[in-house]
């Protein structure tokens, strides 16, 4: 059985590097082959699995799936991506290339970076999808993340732009720049924090600010050297300017964005930090959230990445988890994640290309009034070295001894 | 083979924790050094050795104090009774449960403001996550004196209390003073390895640490949690360097809690001898202070539910203007058909296994205590310092991800306490009995089943309930050995938690709390039924 699907996954990437080259008709043939095989597959899909709208949206997925193609779509929820990444750690020291207990992976950034430099992803395999060619490649962030390119071995599923949320009923003029910000934090002490690095957020946080605070942000284009590492110096003027005037005087902080999120809930803060410019209006319909709260971008642009599908290079059901990725990449699917009331995440397709039938899916979504309306700029991310850097510099500075 | 069984019990309990020791042995060097030259490294495991002790030093004094004034008072049942839910509740949901109590913006201060406070928002007070880690204590020890209290009923079956009492009390004894003498001594005698796991507890936990210890730094096993789950591969040999550095730490801090518990019982009999009797009154005050945790924690379960079908309201209301549940209950019958499966599994082959193994060593109570002690190994140890490695070797037996897989991690740690009842209840029975059934013809079997068996029958339910109970509880065992695609209430309820869905979260988290109850009290019923018209028929 195993050496079959080893034998299966080697036959298969020929296969499917041939279809991106060869003319329309053979990778038509060769994409109706690979959902043959995947025809009665379970694709154990391992994704963070901590919000219900998203768990709704997968089970729905899951079960046109099913319709469809005959694919069973497990989802198997995690709680980090890390708990995923160690397991595929766990199976290669175990010698396993081959069976693995994952089949299709969602991540971005470091994870990604570090899983394909240890040569545990499989790929390319993107461009082989018969919908690939309606990503938008307008959008940088499809094609490389936080600085890498993807090289086919990560698909794109949905965008992120960093966002601010605040309550209206307490912050009647919103900042909309570092400075400003500083300004309202030091007039008002107590009331901003953000989540503690390596929360995912609170790191996005010093990034968001990075980008907005120094000259020249090409630096960060390329891994940390010491002459950029001294160009990060507005960026701990900016924290240690504030920090006195932080939540807890700076010497606690929220340990999530969830955490944060509760915080803003109950009044203890008045803003809150999100990646899904869409959480907002949710949290607002979900009663999470007090409907004063706003989302906003800062108007020098909003930190903006895609997150990702990737297939681990010991995956059992690689058809499977091919015609599941494709199944998500479709208008119809990204038309319905895009939806605030399934999910609300940007789509990654390029909705001018669509045809006008599938286009209009895109054109009755619903906006909630707490989303705001798109940021002035996308600000491409760092490179992904810079997450590690900036929070053990951040550690070395708040931390204590 | 007479042996057998206690071998292959043996395995089963070590095998995994051997086998994330191995993994252990791999630790480089330079990431060790790494480690203890991190940021906030000293602050940090500063804060976990002072929690850990601290909050064991107050559940072992009010365990000790409740269980004494209980005794007294005749209401031991109900102090069961009372302590299971706390048992029974998962660390996650009281820590958060805890944080919407105590926090600036909490259930406490919204039911005082602002009439009594003035307050038409929070103030800016440090409560929960404080620098000195003294809400983590709280919480520690609200669910530890909750467990000793049970590992103390427990052994109080097992020494001749009421007799001991007696003499003290005829030797002129108040009954306090006569069970602080008598009867606490050989309890904590017989509770030192619940307490040693108490004290590892404290000391590793991440998830109580999470919500409610401090951040700058956090506590230790909190920053090794980082490092396990950074998206940089380098941190994991950090992590691994660190889960060694938390196993040293462990490991000194159970060797001075064994020293200090040597020099503490020398006091106590240097006390005890010295004669004096006195009424203690102000030990007295053990149980207001008790009471008020076991309140707390109560309030925390209220609020998490309170929460879950409300939603957050603006301060200083209580309830939150729209009230409906939001959580689909299709949603929470495949993971609690799971978790019954489990638990039921893991009682069914703890009990068969003990069972066998206990049978061998039925005579022999020094054996017992030495099978005892190996079982709470992996209790003693940092769970984070054996999952990986031992993932790795599920992974290597193709067995990871299956419910088998699962209900191995669940049996590591559901057989050191059916073992603590249930062998010891075997070795309590009267050797001559299933000897007189031999005598009159029986074979060994038959014996055992026609004899020993029944006789064991109620120390059998309560065992099994308490593996259920475990079962139940156990996470981060579930995650690693299920390779995530085994979900149960507590995998479901740390997803919910981890991203902020306090309404799911408390689904779970409720529902997780009624397995264990529902099976301690359907031991309890049908004990009840089966020894209705039997007299003397041991416990």
């Amino acid at each position: 059985m195993d050496r079959r699907t080893l034998l299966q996954s080697i036959a298969l990437l020929p296969l499917l590097l041939a279809s991106a080259r060869g003319g329309a008709q053979d990778a038509a043939a060769r994409w109706r082959r690979v959902e043959a095989v995947a025809r009665g597959q379970s694709v154990y899909f391992n994704a963070w699995g901590g919000d219900s709208a998203i768990n709704r949206y997968i089970a729905w997925a899951a079960g046109e799936l099913d319709r469809r193609h005959g694919v069973r779509l497990v989802h198997v929820k995690v709680t980090d991506i890390a708990e995923a990444v160690t397991r595929l750690l766990a199976e290669r020291a175990a010698g396993r290339a081959a069976g693995g207990s994952i089949d299709l992976l969602w991540l971005n950034g470091e994870n990604f970076a570090s899983l394909k430099e240890a040569g545990l992803l499989w790929g390319p395999w993107v461009q082989a999808l018969p919908h690939a060619p309606l990503i938008d490649s307008s959008n940088p962030t499809t094609s490389i993340d936080m600085t890498l390119p993807t090289a086919g071995y990560e698909m794109p599923w949905g965008g992120a732009r960093f966002t601010l949320l605040y309550d209206s009923a307490r912050v009647a003029l919103p900042p909309r720049t570092p400075a400003e910000l500083r300004a309202w934090i030091e007039a008002h002490p107590g009331r901003f924090t953000y989540p503690q690095p390596p929360a995912f957020i609170g790191t996005s946080f010093l990034k968001q600010l990075l980008l907005l605070l120094v000259d020249d942000a090409a630096p960060f284009a390329a891994p940390p050297t010491p002459v950029a590492a001294t160009q990060t110096g507005p960026l701990w003027a900016w924290l240690d300017a504030t920090r006195p005037s932080l939540w807890r005087g700076g010497r606690a902080f929220p340990a999530s964005g969830p955490a944060q999120r509760r915080l803003l809930a109950d009044g203890e803060v008045d803003f809150a930090l999100a990646f899904n410019p869409a959480e907002a209006s949710r949290a607002i319909a979900a009663g999470e959230l007090p409907a004063t709260v706003r989302g906003l971008h800062f108007s020098g642009g909003a930190l903006a990445n895609s997150h990702f599908l990737a297939i681990p290079a010991n995956a059992r059901a690689k058809e499977g988890a091919l015609v599941v990725a494709d199944f998500l990449l479709s208008p119809g699917a990204q038309a319905r994640k895009a939806d605030e009331r399934h999910w609300g995440d940007p789509t990654v397709l390029d909705v001018a290309r669509l045809p006008p039938a599938e286009a209009a899916y895109f054109a009755d979504l619903a906006t909630g009034p707490a989303t705001p309306s798109p940021p002035a700029r996308l600000l491409p991310e760092p490179h992904p070295a810079w997450v590690g850097w900036l929070e053990a510099a951040w550690s070395r500075r708040y931390l204590g001894a | 083979m007479r042996n057998a069984g206690v071998i292959v019990l043996l395995a089963v309990a070590l095998l995994p924790v051997a086998a994330g020791l191995a993994g252990l042995a791999g630790v480089d060097g330079n990431a060790l050094r790494e480690v203890l030259v991190a940021p906030g490294v000293r602050g940090a495991l500063a804060i976990s050795v002072t929690s850990g002790i601290l909050a064991t030093l107050v559940a072992v004094v009010l365990a000790h104090l409740l269980v004494a004034a209980a005794a007294g008072a005749g209401w031991l049942a109900r102090l069961r009774a009372g302590m299971l839910p706390l048992l029974a509740l998962p660390h996650l949901a009281l820590g958060i449960g805890l944080v919407l109590v105590l926090a600036p913006s909490g259930l406490l201060l919204r039911l005082l403001s602002p009439w009594a406070t003035g307050f038409t928002q929070p103030p800016g007070w440090v409560t929960v996550q404080d620098p000195a880690g003294l809400s983590l204590v709280a919480g520690l020890a609200i669910k530890e004196t909750a467990f000793l209290v049970l590992a103390l009923l427990a052994a109080l079956a097992q020494v001749p209390a009421a007799g001991l009492l007696r003499s003290a009390q005829a030797l002129g004894y108040p009954p306090r003073h006569a069970w602080l003498v008598a009867v606490a001594p050989l309890l904590a005698r017989q509770t030192r390895l619940p307490v040693a796991a108490v004290l590892t507890y404290g000391v590793t936990n991440v998830d109580l640490a999470l919500a409610l210890g401090p951040r700058t730094p956090p506590p230790f096993a909190v920053l090794v949690w980082q490092w396990f789950t950074s998206g940089d591969l380098a941190a994991r040999e950090l992590a691994l360097a660190g889960t060694l550095v938390l196993f040293a730490v462990t490991l000194a801090v159970l060797a001075a809690g064994a020293a200090f518990y040597r020099a503490a019982s020398h006091a106590w009999r240097a006390w005890a001898a010295t004669g004096q009797r006195s009424h203690l009154s102000g030990l007295a005050l053990a149980t207001p202070v008790a009471a008020l945790l076991a309140l707390l924690g109560f309030a925390a379960v209220a609020a998490l539910l309170l929460r879950a079908v409300t939603g957050p309201a603006p301060f200083p209301a209580v309830v939150a203007p729209r009230i409906g549940m939001a959580v689909d209950p299709a949603l929470l019958a495949a993971p609690l058909a799971t978790t019954l499966a489990l638990a039921l599994a893991t009682a069914g082959v703890a009990l068969m296994l003990t069972l066998w193994a206990a049978e061998a060593l039925a005579a022999r109570s020094s054996a017992r205590a030495q099978v005892a002690a190996l079982l709470f190994v992996p209790l003693l140890l940092p769970q984070l310092a054996f999952l990986f490695g031992w993932q790795v070797l599920l992974a290597r037996l193709r067995i990871d991800g299956l419910f088998v897989a699962v209900l191995w991690s669940h049996l590591v740690f559901a057989l050191p306490y059916v073992w603590g009842v249930l062998a010891e209840a075997r070795g309590g029975l009267d050797p001559r009995l299933p000897l007189v059934a031999r005598t009159l013809g029986a074979g060994r079997g038959t014996a055992w089943w026609r004899v020993t068996a029944p006789l064991l029958l109620r120390s059998t339910l309560v065992a099994g309930a308490l593996a259920m109970a475990v079962s139940a509880a156990v996470y981060l065992p579930t995650l690693f050995a299920g390779a995530g695609r085994v979900a149960t209430l507590a995998t479901e309820a740390a997803a919910a938690i981890a991203s902020g869905n306090l309404q799911e979260a408390a689904a779970h988290a409720a529902l997780q709390v009624v397995v264990p109850l529902t099976a301690f009290t359907a031991a309890a019923v049908a004990s009840r039924c089966v020894f209705r018209d039997r007299r003397g028929v041991p416990g």
